[in-house]
């Protein structure tokens, strides 16, 4: 041991005084995370309130954690969901489970799940852990009508997915923003 | 080492030719297609339309490659599906041949440019052959930029069958499936070019008990089930193999669940049994065992009460094993375990009768049945297997002719069928000894070769209950067919309808020499038999008359000689009566439902008046309603065990569902015993397995058949007629319960009657009429068709027309006949008051003892037939 | 040579055979065909032995005339010598390729050459029965054959023991619904049973198994209409005209910009220019563009090709086909690529959609044309149409795909030009694109 060792231990004390810190007041002041942060997943709908997801479990197949369930089921002329012939009845996100890798939502064909910034998804019981429909779907927007109703923007799927982004303007969703995730996303 | 060059090679085998597939040599029987020779060497040659069952079609054209014949090269790569193999051919698939190659990628983009990009909502997705061989054999991007042709979509061809006509690659498996194999030409090509769609016809009714294969066959995702659509995705499923329970044909399965709750099932392959069929109820009807009625824990009568409440296992077996302990130490218990036991839970209610309840008064027969059945199943049936001489489904295939009785192979077979239609196309004669020309006679009589009827069998009408005469005066045409080696005689479980028919048959096979089989309708009748839970016969075949059998079996059950009771006991009917008499003080009764029985009024009876019931059952029954305690037993999908199909081939089956917690048969009755303090040794259907296999048959004689003589049709006096009867394949049965789409395919319910008694009676077709009988009566649409005169057809058990619980009478008896007077819907002809008590007739005791409340879930005809009693 | 519309005159150096009724008046009447040696043929035949005709046909040399020149003789004789099943005759009337009028004419004019041929033909192959399967469209036609049938009964020469042969012959004429893919073989026979008309898988060829699963020959009209001919005439004689591996008379029929469209009757290995020069040359003088030498499924060829002899060798080494000597011509002011389109436009319409190639081939390629010729076509798509017809070509179930490509391919080689010219306009952004390779569109 040499005899300025001791010091050279003060020396990294020393520096650290003077570099900024990293502690964060959490929770009292809230982090931003960067803008393609993983957060809690969302499910999208339409402009006109129907949802794009149409159960295809096509995340549940993609999750590595095997955290997703999703079971389709029929839209009917009186009970429609989502354009087309089929919607997600039932869609389960199990937060226990999920790692946030975020393949699940690369597999969406539909681009029905995303992906907010969210991250306070910490709870005291596994039960309110495993999210359902009604958690993950998102807000209705100006515009938008509780599904189920018939298709109010087109005569099938094919004016939803290829009329897209123009069926958004004219819905009141701004030039910069998509319906999706707001305007992180459309920049 | 070296190994020294190969200069001599082998001769081909007869009947064989050498050719080379992609510079590897082989040898394949004359006749074979390149594409199944390539596969046997494991060069897999992608194909749509090519399916081994089918005729080949050479449509899709995906499966080109190039071919030299006698050493030249052919100018166009040829179909592999379609092209035979020859001596000295060289074959160069995808793996050797670029040409051939570009010719399957170019073909699978042409293929693709009118399917839509429905991969995500697609049934098929992630099991499309289509999606597969699109990925290994296609381009990564299409250079399709122009409209894709559209259809609305879906349509429905059956109730459990939707059509998208975008994604067919008409391949046209399904339409050649539904000409070829099922025999029901419910789907056709129609228009032409890109327009070219299956569509259905428009006078046709749709309808076919085998419409879900094509939902299996199809090479892209066309064709969709009802029930299965959007339920989930291949790759979230888990497949287990299984054995159907409906029927005796013993069809291999796969069945695909997810999340404790099967999604669909499919049939299995195998090759012996039912190829790559199934039939409709097999692939459709599984919803019973998750239906919300079913019994989840043991049920005890609650003495203050009189109703069923929830128990503890340990209470309702203390209860059940106190009760059958007092009623066999008064007067006796009767066993009815029914005819869908496995062949292990069948052992263990033969033990636990004969070593708990000390009796030889156990039937599963929950049908038809009588003595001269019981001699000749202990006589020409009991320890046939393929292996040990009995008839097999090959050996119907290969049959010079075969002579269907009291049998109708489409309704209660229905592989069967396809095996006997399958026999047709190719070389054998098929006769039908029956009433009329059903679907299912039409189809395996006069069967469309490639140009025309080849040859055919035919309908031999007799009047109901003569058939025992007939078979004895066949026609001349028919008795010569059935004198060539390797004809067959398939006797169906209604010849106990008939008396003297079983002993017609064995003197018909003595006589011509052909071979019987005999064909029950349910899963777990055969091995039932073998299991011993008849009143004359004990495990493996033995006679409960026969001292060496039964020490065999103390010897085996660990007895002290003698404890084994040594006179035959009653059968159903005799245990019923017995019951209701007051003979016999308790009942067993494990899988029946009392209106499938002769005399459902008798069943109702004796279940009210027994001292004592133990039901094990999985939903309300009339039984239950009854029972002192009710044990709740597992679905053939939550238990393993063996059903031995009508061949006495084993088709065992593993667990699909594990850790529900519910017990099979065996493990109950087990239990049950251990609390009589009896031990049965059947905890598991493996270890029952064991002991069955340990226990090996019985080798020594077996009884005489029955020699009865053959008794007349009888004769209708006036205002009468004969009443021919049989189930459809698609009825009121429990097992199919909410099932709407299978019940969609189901035939519609009609009486049958010749022309000239339909003009006798003044009925027109579409006019109803009412069949009589003292039981009461059923009211039904009429059809006429072909069939001997002062005769009517009556379904079974289907929607309305109930025969066994309305009419209280069967096969070949007497019933009167009337047309209903056109009248206001509603108004139907005058019959006993159902609601009188003191009336003996079958609706009268069943409305006594059925509360209304607890009817079983999808019991839809329950209204109708109230509305004839009207 | 003769024209039967407009006779030329004095040059003339052979007997009009086939034709040589057409313009006598009231030809179709069996008095005026009797007049004219009419039925001498079948009595020859009907004293002769079978297997004498087959093998007189073969040693003719005469060649199927619908299309594939197959010899006659050696189909016929491919039916087997016992009949333990019915034979079957069938006479392919269902003439429907684009540019093709010879089958009809000839039954118009003359039916009983044809019926007379059917006589003879079935007494060859031990057939009994004959049926006519004709173009439901050509109602005329079909009307004047029921007559002449009608007739032939009534003479005595169709029905039970004809001429005092012994030998029995019912002939049927059954108008098709129009479909083109029922003038294949197979498909007739389909469509004959009742069914849709898709062709066959083969084997078994028709001659095992073809009409209600019997042994079967299916014959083109003007294939059976020869044989009288050939039985009166002899071999030899027939062999006189004609090349050597393709002997004997043809109809021709021109259509399109010729100053007298019609048929005229030469024999086979004559050129287009000698067939125009009988039909008064191009129409006001605009030179020739583009032919084709058997209908539209034969490859096109153009003007380089004029002294291509037209049989079936001469056609073969042109780089395309004789079939049925339907003589398409159009002079320069036709557009290539838009004739190519309509064409495949028939195609397309006309597939019977069994095999993959030719239903979703034709479906794609009059697309892209359709597309070129409205001028939204890009050179890409030249390159696409090309693989896809080789795609196409020979990967289909039956003929159909492979003439519904060879216009198609021989267009692009001969005038590949007028392909790229109506290209032209997306030629800017195509090479704006190929510089962004990789790019986001």
């Amino acid at each position: 041991m040499g005899m300025f060792d001791p010091l050279k231990g003060f020396g990294v004390t020393f520096s650290t005084m003077f570099k900024k810190v990293v502690t964060e007041e959490y929770p009292e002041v809230k982090k931003i995370p960067a803008p393609r942060f993983h957060g809690k997943h969302q499910l999208n709908r339409h402009p006109d309130g129907l949802e794009k997801c149409v159960g295809c479990e096509l995340c549940a197949w993609a999750c590595p954690a095997d955290a997703i369930f999703v079971e389709g089921a029929d839209n009917t002329t009186e009970l429609r969901y989502s354009p087309g012939e089929r919607y997600g009845a039932d869609y389960q996100i199990n937060y226990l489970r999920c790692i946030g890798c975020g393949l699940c939502i690369e597999a969406c064909p539909t681009r029905a799940l995303t992906m907010t910034n969210v991250y306070e998804t910490a709870d005291d019981n596994r039960q309110d852990l495993i999210f359902t429909k009604e958690d993950l779907v998102a807000p209705l927007l100006p515009g938008m009508e509780q599904p189920p109703h018939p298709m109010r923007l087109g005569d099938d799927e094919q004016d939803y997915y290829v009329q897209g982004p123009r069926l958004a303007r004219e819905q009141g969703v701004p030039e910069d923003e998509t319906v999706e995730t707001g305007p992180e996303e459309a920049r | 080492m070296t190994v020294a060059p190969e200069t001599d090679t082998p001769p081909v085998p007869e009947g064989y030719v050498r050719l080379t597939v992609d510079g590897r040599r082989i040898d394949a029987p004359k006749g074979e297609l390149i594409i199944r020779t390539a596969e046997r060497m494991g060069v897999v040659i992608p194909r749509f339309c090519d399916h081994p069952l089918l005729d080949p079609a050479g449509a899709c054209r995906q499966c080109l490659v190039e071919v030299e014949v006698n050493g030249k090269a052919m100018p166009k790569p040829q179909a592999s599906c379609t092209m035979t193999v020859a001596d000295g051919m060289v074959v160069r698939t995808q793996h050797t041949s670029p040409a051939a190659d570009k010719a399957q990628q170019g073909i699978m983009e042409l293929l693709l440019i009118n399917h839509p990009l429905d991969c995500p909502i697609c049934d098929k997705g992630g099991e499309c052959p289509l999606q597969n061989q699109a990925l290994k054999h296609g381009r990564s991007e299409s250079r399709f930029r122009d409209t894709k042709r559209t259809f609305a979509k879906p349509i429905p061809i059956t109730s459990q069958v939707l059509l998208d006509r975008e994604r067919c690659v008409l391949c046209q498996r399904c339409t050649r499936f539904a000409k070829q194999v099922a025999g029901d030409p419910f789907i056709e090509m129609l228009e032409r070019g890109a327009l070219q769609q299956v569509g259905t016809a428009e006078h046709h009714s749709g309808q076919s008990y085998f419409s879900g294969n094509t939902i299996q066959i199809c090479p892209v995702g066309a064709l969709t089930s009802t029930a299965y659509r959007f339920r989930s995705r291949p790759f979230d499923l888990v497949s287990t193999p299984g054995v159907c329970e409906h029927c005796a044909s013993g069809c291999s399965q796969r069945t695909d669940w997810r999340r404790g709750k099967v999604m669909r099932r499919l049939a299995g392959e195998d090759p012996e049994v039912n190829e790559e069929w199934n039939c409709d109820k097999g692939r459709f009807a599984f919803r019973y065992a998750t239906a919300t009625d079913r019994f989840t824990r043991p049920l005890v009568r609650d003495r203050s009460s009189g109703e069923l409440r929830e128990a503890s296992w340990t209470e309702a077996l203390r209860t059940a094993a106190d009760g059958l302990v007092t009623a066999r130490d008064a007067r006796g218990v009767g066993v009815l375990p029914g005819g869908r036991v496995t062949m292990e839970d069948a052992y263990a209610y033969s033990k636990f009768a004969r070593m708990a309840l000390g009796t030889n008064d156990i039937d599963h027969r929950a049908r038809v049945h009588s003595d001269e059945e019981l001699e000749f199943l202990s006589s020409t049936v009991v320890g046939t297997a393929p292996d040990a001489g009995g008839v097999t489904y090959a050996d119907l295939e290969n049959a010079p002719a075969v002579l269907c009785a009291a049998f109708e192979p489409e309704e209660e077979s229905p592989i069967v069928f396809l095996r006997l239609r399958k026999a047709a196309r190719k070389h054998t004669r098929v006769f039908h000894l029956g009433q009329w020309n059903s679907p299912g006679v039409e189809k395996t009589v006069a069967v469309a070769g490639a140009g025309g009827p080849l040859h055919s069998g035919d309908l031999l009408p007799c009047p109901p209950g003569g058939e025992a005469a007939a078979l004895d005066e066949l026609p001349a045409e028919a008795d010569e067919a059935l004198r060539q080696p390797g004809a067959v005689l398939v006797l169906g479980e209604r010849a106990a309808h008939v008396t003297g028919l079983h002993s017609a048959a064995v003197r018909l096979a003595r006589r011509t020499g052909a071979r019987i089989a005999w064909v029950p309708r349910r899963a777990g009748e055969r091995g039932a038999i073998e299991a011993g839970t008849t009143p004359t016969l004990l495990p493996g075949g033995r006679m409960v008359t026969d001292s060496r059998a039964r020490a065999d079996i103390e010897r085996a059950w660990g007895l002290k000689p003698t404890m084994l009771p040594d006179t035959p006991g009653r059968d159903t009917g005799g245990i019923l009566a017995a019951t209701a008499s007051g003979e016999l003080s308790g009942l067993l009764v494990g899988g029946v439902d009392p209106d499938d029985l002769p005399d459902p009024a008798l069943a109702r009876r004796a279940l009210e008046r027994a001292d004592f019931v133990v039901s094990l059952e999985m939903r309300p029954t009339v039984a239950t309603e009854r029972a002192d305690v009710v044990l709740p037993i597992a679905p053939t999908v939550e238990k393993s065990g063996t059903f031995l199909n009508w061949e006495g081939r084993a088709r065992e089956f593993a667990v699909t569902i594990e850790s529900t917690g519910s017990l099979p048969d065996c493990r109950v009755l087990d239990t049950l015993a251990v609390e009589m303090d009896v031990d049965l040794f059947t905890q598991t259907p493996a270890a029952v397995a064991g002991e069955l296999e340990r226990l090996g048959s019985h080798d020594g004689r077996r009884p005489q058949p029955p020699d009865v003589p053959a008794s007349p049709a009888a004769e209708p006096g006036p205002g009468q007629v004969l009443l021919a009867t049989w189930h459809q394949l698609l009825d009121n049965g429990s097992l199919q319960d909410s099932e709407p789409h299978l019940a969609g395919t189901a035939r519609p319910t009609a009486a049958r009657l010749s022309a000239r008694t339909a003009q006798e009676f003044g009925v027109r077709t579409g006019q109803h009429v009412t069949v009589g009988a003292a039981g009461g009566t059923v009211t039904v649409e009429a059809e006429v068709v072909d069939m001997p005169d002062r005769t009517v057809w009556l379904p079974t058990n289907s929607g309305p027309s109930k025969v066994d619980r309305e009419l209280g009478v069967g096969h070949g008896a007497l019933v009167d006949l009337a047309a209903d007077v056109p009248a206001p819907p509603g108004a139907a002809p005058a019959s006993p008051d159902p609601s009188r008590p003191d009336n003996p007739a079958g609706p009268a005791v069943q409305e006594g003892t059925a509360p209304t409340g607890s009817r079983r879930a999808g019991d839809s005809g329950g209204s109708h037939s109230e509305g004839s009693r009207a | 040579m003769t024209d039967a519309a407009n006779p030329p005159e004095g040059t003339n150096p052979l007997t009009p055979v086939l034709t040589r009724r057409w313009l006598s008046p009231r030809s179709w009447t069996l008095h005026t065909y009797e007049q004219l040696e009419g039925y001498s043929a079948l009595r020859t035949a009907l004293s002769a032995h079978p297997d004498q005709l087959i093998e007189l046909v073969k040693a003719a040399g005469l060649r199927g005339r619908g299309g594939a020149g197959f010899p006659a003789g050696v189909k016929w004789g491919f039916m087997p010598k016992e009949p333990s099943k019915p034979h079957y005759l069938v006479i392919n009337a269902d003439e429907g390729e684009p540019g093709t009028c010879k089958d009809v004419p000839l039954m118009m004019a003359d039916p009983h050459s044809l019926i007379e041929g059917c006589v003879i033909a079935a007494y060859a192959m031990r057939a009994h029965h004959c049926m006519i399967y004709v173009r439901g469209e050509a109602l005329h036609c079909v009307r004047r054959l029921h007559q002449a049938v009608r007739e032939a009964y009534e003479s005595g020469y169709l029905g039970r023991d004809i001429l005092g042969s012994g030998f029995d012959l019912d002939v049927v004429v059954h108008a098709g619904a129009g479909a083109y893919i029922c003038g294949e073989e197979t498909a007739l026979l389909d469509s004959l049973e009742g069914k849709r008309g898709q062709p066959r898988l083969k084997p078994p060829f028709p001659a095992q198994a073809g009409l209600y699963a019997c042994p079967t020959t299916v014959n083109n009209v003007e294939t059976i209409a020869s044989v009288p001919y050939v039985v009166n005439g002899g071999s030899d004689w027939f062999r006189t005209m004609g090349r050597e591996k393709s002997p004997g008379p043809k109809i021709y029929s021109l259509s399109g910009h010729v100053e007298n469209p019609g048929q005229y009757e030469a024999p086979l290995g004559t050129t287009l220019r000698e067939l125009l020069e009988l039909a008064g040359g191009m129409k006001d003088g605009v030179p020739l563009k583009f032919w084709t030498p058997g209908g539209s499924s034969t490859p096109l060829l153009t003007a380089d090709h004029l002294d291509v002899p037209l049989d079936f060798e001469g056609a073969t080494e042109a780089g395309t086909m004789l079939g049925t000597t339907a003589l398409m011509i159009f002079n320069e002011t036709v557009s290539v690529p838009w004739a190519v389109m309509k064409w495949t436009q028939f195609y397309e319409h006309e597939s019977c959609g069994k095999c993959t190639p030719c239903r979703e081939g034709c479906f794609w390629l009059a697309q892209v044309l359709e597309r070129m010729v409205d001028g939204r076509g890009t050179e890409e798509d030249i390159d696409t149409l090309l693989d896809v017809c080789d795609n196409i070509l020979g990967r289909s179930f039956c003929a159909l795909g492979d003439g519904a490509v060879s216009p198609i391919t021989s267009g692009i080689k001969y005038f590949r030009d007028e392909f790229l010219a109506l290209c032209e306009r997306n030629r800017s952004t195509e090479t704006a694109d190929t510089a962004l390779v990789g790019a986001a569109r």
